[in-house]
């Protein structure tokens, strides 16, 4: 299993990347590379979540919601420059990730994930309800918060490399350490790990932790780059389901899975959407099922690993 | 306290109803471990199955029943025999994102065949009710209800008391040692799967005709459901009945009393609290794995 290539590749195009936006390329194209970061980004740390412990997190979207209402309301309630605010949703979203992990995590399979895709949703109703329960003028309810004007889209280009190469190397130092270890046996066999000694717990919700501070960051980038955000928007189930899928695709668990399938999948979208809205969905829909029959390791996972699905 | 009676009587009767289309996902689960993504779906083609039989041959919505289970468990068997039966040994994860991908796959051919309308099945007494000392009962949500009870009681007795439901019992407990014993676990799948799949049909055929009927319908159900089974306790078939009056009754009261919005974040809490304490359900008879 040779990781060099790989890791070549992915530096090689990188540093290119770095200097493409200087050679005339185009708005359309900054537009849809910086998409794609993001979206390698998202994927990236559900994978971090979800594919090195096998726990199954349906409620990811909740923690870019966090990130998305914490750096809106301190842009434009407290006139707090962009990045410290959305660093603060990030670290907001950090923060609410304790107090949900630790008792979610304790829960198995099928469970963790209805747990978290409920504290989403709830998050959702919650915003969506608070003003006009309470009676003030805070979240704004379905109206949403319009943000002050971004910069332009180089800027969002250069902030999406940043956190894709943060995120992509922060899992890549995970797989190789200790931490990574411990993550995959429990991904494997979570008492045999808990026997020899892991502290499955601790590791679980520290792996959540920061799986939900890079959402929570990269859910202010994305409301800073739209300018406006609705609770319907950023607390998309649909969201969250395009990073399960994104990295089912490329491999799940794996370092590079997320570049490859956030990367495939976006650029499908791009195609496909404008003309075939529908057709985008039941082709992904097609996909899921055809890995999940054909090839479950994702694209990388089956490329490095030659191995079958493994039959418990 | 008229009031409070009509509202609990709502909450009561929308519990019907939740537990009619929740007793297959339950089924569905506790047979196979199988987390069922698509059971939304299964409801919208019920209800589009009497939607289209009332609006082309004007055939009763009650009348549509038979065919709408008959349909979705030919279609629930054959999803089982030809897909989910290849993964069924794998780790439960691939099998909800598999039924994911048929998520997907349903809903949008769905939307892209019958486009995104809304549409209504109104039969002449769609708005009758029953006015009883000023508490009001509307039939259809009443029959629904009465419908919900005999299709739980009915799978409760069809499984203890006929020889497939022994062998889906059989399988349930242990998979193998039902295999020794001659059980063919895979068509037992098969069949069981059809059988979540027929009920969940019924009752998408008897709320079309007071819920609205689109394409898009199924993810709420899928939800609503993954609540009503986690409260009542998952695969344990009469807990559909316990999580669904739960559930209505909750969601009636603070939608009288606080405020309608609010009674969706409610179920959401409600939910997460009662995974962590109480993850077996409310009478405590779910599986934990």
């Amino acid at each position: 299993m040779s990781r060099r290539g790989p890791k070549a590749l992915f530096i090689t195009i990188v540093l290119v990347l770095l200097i493409t936006p200087y050679s005339g390329m185009s708005g359309y194209l900054i537009r849809l590379f910086a998409t794609i970061f993001l979206w390698i980004g998202k994927t990236g740390c559900w994978n971090i979540i979800s594919g090195h412990t096998g726990y199954i997190d349906f409620g990811a979207v909740g923690y870019y919601g966090i990130g998305s209402y914490v750096t809106a309301l301190l842009m434009t309630k407290g006139h707090v420059p962009f990045l410290v605010s959305a660093l603060a949703g990030g670290l907001v979203s950090g923060l609410i990730a304790l107090p949900i992990g630790l008792p979610t995590l304790r829960l198995r399979g099928a469970y963790f994930g209805i747990a978290t895709l409920a504290f989403a949703e709830a998050m959702k109703q919650i915003l969506l309800e608070f003003d006009k329960t309470v009676e003030v003028n805070f979240f704004e309810g379905p109206h949403g918060i319009t943000l002050p004007m971004g910069p332009p889209n180089e800027f969002f280009y250069y902030i999406g490399l940043a956190i894709m190469v943060a995120v992509v190397g922060i899992t890549y130092r995970i797989r190789g350490s200790k931490f990574g270890y411990a993550l995959r046996a429990i991904r494997e066999a979570e008492l045999a790990a808990e026997l020899s000694g892991v502290d499955t717990l601790k590791a679980k919700v520290e792996a959540y932790i920061i799986g939900a501070f890079f959402l929570g960051l990269i859910g202010g980038v994305e409301a800073y780059w739209l300018t406006y955000i609705t609770p319907h928007m950023v607390f998309d189930v649909f969201i969250t389901i395009q990073m399960v899928v994104m990295s089912l695709l490329g491999g799940i668990g794996t370092v590079f899975g997320p570049v490859v399938g956030a990367s495939f999948l976006t650029i499908l979208y791009e195609l496909l959407h404008r003309d075939f809205p529908y057709t985008y969905t039941i082709i992904v829909g097609f996909i899921i099922v055809g890995i999940v029959l054909l090839m479950p390791k994702g694209i990388v996972g089956t490329r490095t690993t030659k191995g079958r699905v493994r039959k418990i | 306290m008229l009031l409070f009676l009509q509202s609990l009587l709502n909450g009561i009767l929308l519990g019907g109803i939740y537990a009619s289309y929740s007793a297959g996902f339950s089924l569905i689960f506790g047979v196979m471990g199988v987390v069922n993504i698509f059971h939304g779906e299964m409801v919208m083609l019920g209800a589009f199955i009497t939607y289209w039989m009332f609006t082309l041959f004007h055939i009763d919505p009650f009348l549509t029943i038979p065919f709408s289970a008959l349909s979705l468990f030919i279609f629930g068997y054959l999803v089982q025999r030809f897909v989910i039966n290849r993964v069924v040994e794998a780790p439960p994860m691939i099998s909800y994102i598999l039924t994911f991908g048929f998520h997907l796959i349903i809903a949008y051919t769905a939307l892209w065949v019958w486009t995104a309308d809304f549409r209504t099945v109104t039969t002449g007494y769609s708005g009758l009710n029953a006015d009883i000392g000023g508490i009001i009962i509307p039939y259809a949500r009443f029959v629904t209800f009465v419908l919900a009870l005999i299709v739980v009681a009915g799978l409760y007795l069809l499984l203890n008391r006929s020889e497939v439901g022994r062998a889906i019992q059989a399988t349930a407990q242990d998979k193998e040692m039902a295999r020794l014993m001659g059980v063919n676990i895979h068509r037992i799948y098969a069949i069981t799967f059809g059988m979540g799949a027929a009920i969940t049909g019924i009752a998408g055929s008897m709320l079309s005709t007071y819920f609205i009927v689109f394409p898009q319908m199924g993810l709420p159900y899928t939800i609503i459901a993954f609540c009503v089974v986690v409260l009542g306790g998952m695969g344990y078939i009469p807990g559909a009945l316990w999580g669904g009056m739960i559930l209505g009754v909750v969601q009636s009261l603070t939608a009288t009393y606080l405020s309608a919005g609010l009674s969706g974040a409610f179920t959401f809490i409600l939910l997460f609290i009662m995974l962590i304490v109480r993850p077996a359900g409310i009478v405590g008879k779910g599986i934990v794995e």
